[in-house]
């Protein structure tokens, strides 16, 4: 959402927003559901500044939401809890829990999906027989076809290159991994059953931690 | 006061999150938020035939970031970090293998910064938001540009800014890893007993893997790398098994990264050639000039490929030259 299109919204919510404009501002509503939900932020923000009683009723409609989610069956969800400081923080800040309740609300109900046609689909599927992984969808196609893919066996090492003398070097590597993937290199290192280290004789008065 | 003077009021000084407008805002956001977090929780790693359930415990404080990964299939395996130091426990096989690296500050280094090089080589892109059990998400895709390098595609929490999935993709856009957290707590005060191992560090055999002397610079240098790779890290240390002092190189694209191990043939043992793959992270060994080299790093096959074969001794060798672009998409 541009600036351009926030200044459309705030000033349609001002009913100055010419007729032409918003006609447009409308049908662009219709199919963002990002400015349908920047809009009831806004609103809501208006309403408090201005105390004009709509807060309550927000509220309401927000705990309504809330109590309705905490009914469902726990299953297959996941919890995230804030830290303290945070929560304090928004508690401090009437006007922006207000307006983030009003907001998550709005994205609980909405549940938006993802807009990329590319997005991938749950993984559904895995090869019978292991070590070899069918996985059935694309994370990112671009321009190209969904296709299947099967990955390599988990823990191939190179020909005549023992598992254990990879599980080596890759604690070596482990510190540089990318950090996008290096929980994964660690994941590796402690999951896999045939990972093991090699080991040198130990040298003389040498003590452990 | 009218509408637009009250929301730029109120978002002058609401907690409640100004949503980004790109797939650079919501990275940076993201970079953020992992720079300075502390929580527990619980991921599944899907990856090459596999599914694994780990905990994590991380914390950041004053500067210093300690974690610690559990294995949850039984094993009891576990790999604790504090900053420059890694343990890795193999109890079921009475082994503890530490990596240290004190006066390498590149170790555990400050994340990716998703602008500048960079862009050279991924493209960016947000792509839309997507309800997932924690909530809604900003999912954005950081697209490979060559066939070098794998892409990402990040299901940020809109909420806290962390990233709550991740898969790995090759350059066509298949899927090669894909983790994503079941459970996930900010915790401010975590204390320092939740990165104890819960094991017997008694009945463990230590193996270390430590750094020789700091100014002792390997003598060798990769002649051929991928576009945007560049030398990083370079130093000699000790790998179990290996048998000598190892150099150790790390090529960097700022995002990808590439480790080269280099040493003397190990007596009585044949020399390793091949390529192969453990999880995320590929490795490809050669012999160069009669050294045992091992290039292992969270990038294609080829791509290591290219970096082993290109491998020279310092006094022989001109600075890297890039490889031609392959796949290139812009």
């Amino acid at each position: 959402m541009t600036d351009r299109i926030k200044e459309q919204l705030s000033t349609f919510l001002d009913g100055e927003l010419p007729d032409q404009e918003t006609a447009l501002l409308l049908k662009r509503l219709e199919r963002d559901d990002e400015l349908r939900g920047a809009l009831s932020r806004y609103s809501l923000i208006g309403a408090v500044l201005r105390n004009d009683g709509a807060v309550p009723a927000a509220r309401q409609v927000a705990a309504r939401v809330s109590a309705a989610i905490a009914r469902e069956p726990l299953l297959g969800r996941v919890r995230i809890r804030l830290p303290d400081r945070e929560s304090v923080l928004r508690s401090a800040t009437g006007l922006a829990v207000a307006a983030g309740v009003a907001f998550g609300a709005v994205m609980l109900v909405q549940q938006v999906k993802s807009q990329d046609p590319a997005a991938p689909e749950p993984l559904i599927a895995q090869a019978v027989v292991s070590p070899v992984e069918a996985v059935s969808d694309l994370a990112d196609a671009g321009d190209g076809p969904a296709q299947s893919y099967v990955t390599p066996p988990a823990t191939d090492a190179p020909d005549g290159l023992a598992p254990a003398q990879l599980a080596n070097y890759l604690v070596a590597h482990y510190g540089y991994a990318s950090p996008l993937v290096r929980r994964s290199v660690g994941a590796g290192l402690i999951s896999a059953a045939e990972v093991a280290v090699l080991v040198d004789p130990p040298k003389e008065g040498q003590a452990d931690p | 006061m009218n509408s637009r003077q009250a929301i730029a009021l109120a978002l002058g000084f609401a907690a409640a999150p100004a949503l980004a407008e790109s797939g650079q805002e919501w990275l940076e956001q993201m970079t953020g938020a992992l720079n300075n977090a502390s929580y527990v929780g619980e991921f599944v790693c899907e990856s090459a035939g596999r599914t694994e359930r780990l905990s994590i415990t991380h914390r950041v404080r004053d500067g210093v970031v300690s974690e610690r990964l559990v294995s949850l299939s039984g094993n009891g395996r576990e790999l604790v970090r504090e900053n420059d130091e890694v343990v890795v426990y193999l109890p079921d096989q009475k082994l503890a293998i530490i990596e240290r690296r004190s006066g390498r500050s590149d170790l555990m280094g400050a994340l990716p910064q998703f602008h500048g090089e960079v862009a050279r080589w991924y493209k960016v892109d947000y792509v839309g938001r997507e309800a997932t059990p924690f909530g809604p998400t900003a999912v954005v895709a950081v697209r490979p540009l060559d066939g070098y390098r794998f892409g990402y595609r990040l299901w940020i929490d809109v909420d806290s800014r962390m990233p709550v999935r991740s898969d790995l993709s090759d350059g066509a856009g298949r899927v090669v890893e894909r983790l994503r957290f079941t459970r996930l707590e900010f915790n401010n005060d975590i204390p320092d007993s939740a990165f104890e191992p819960a094991l017997d560090r008694s009945k463990l055999r230590w193996v270390r893997q430590s750094p020789q002397a700091d100014d002792e610079a390997p003598a060798w240098r990769a002649a051929q790398v991928p576009p945007g790779f560049r030398l990083s890290v370079s130093g000699i240390q000790a790998v179990a098994g290996a048998g000598a002092p190892v150099s150790h190189l790390v090529y960097s694209d700022g995002l990808a990264s590439v480790s080269i191990f280099i040493h003397s043939p190990v007596p009585g043992q044949a020399p390793v050639q091949g390529s192969g793959r453990s999880g995320v992270a590929s490795a490809f060994s050669t012999v160069v000039e009669g050294h045992q080299v091992t290039v292992v790093g969270e990038v294609p096959p080829r791509t290591l490929k290219l970096i082993a074969t290109g491998l020279r001794p310092a006094t022989m060798t001109p600075p890297a030259a890039p490889a031609a672009a392959a796949n290139r998409r812009d």
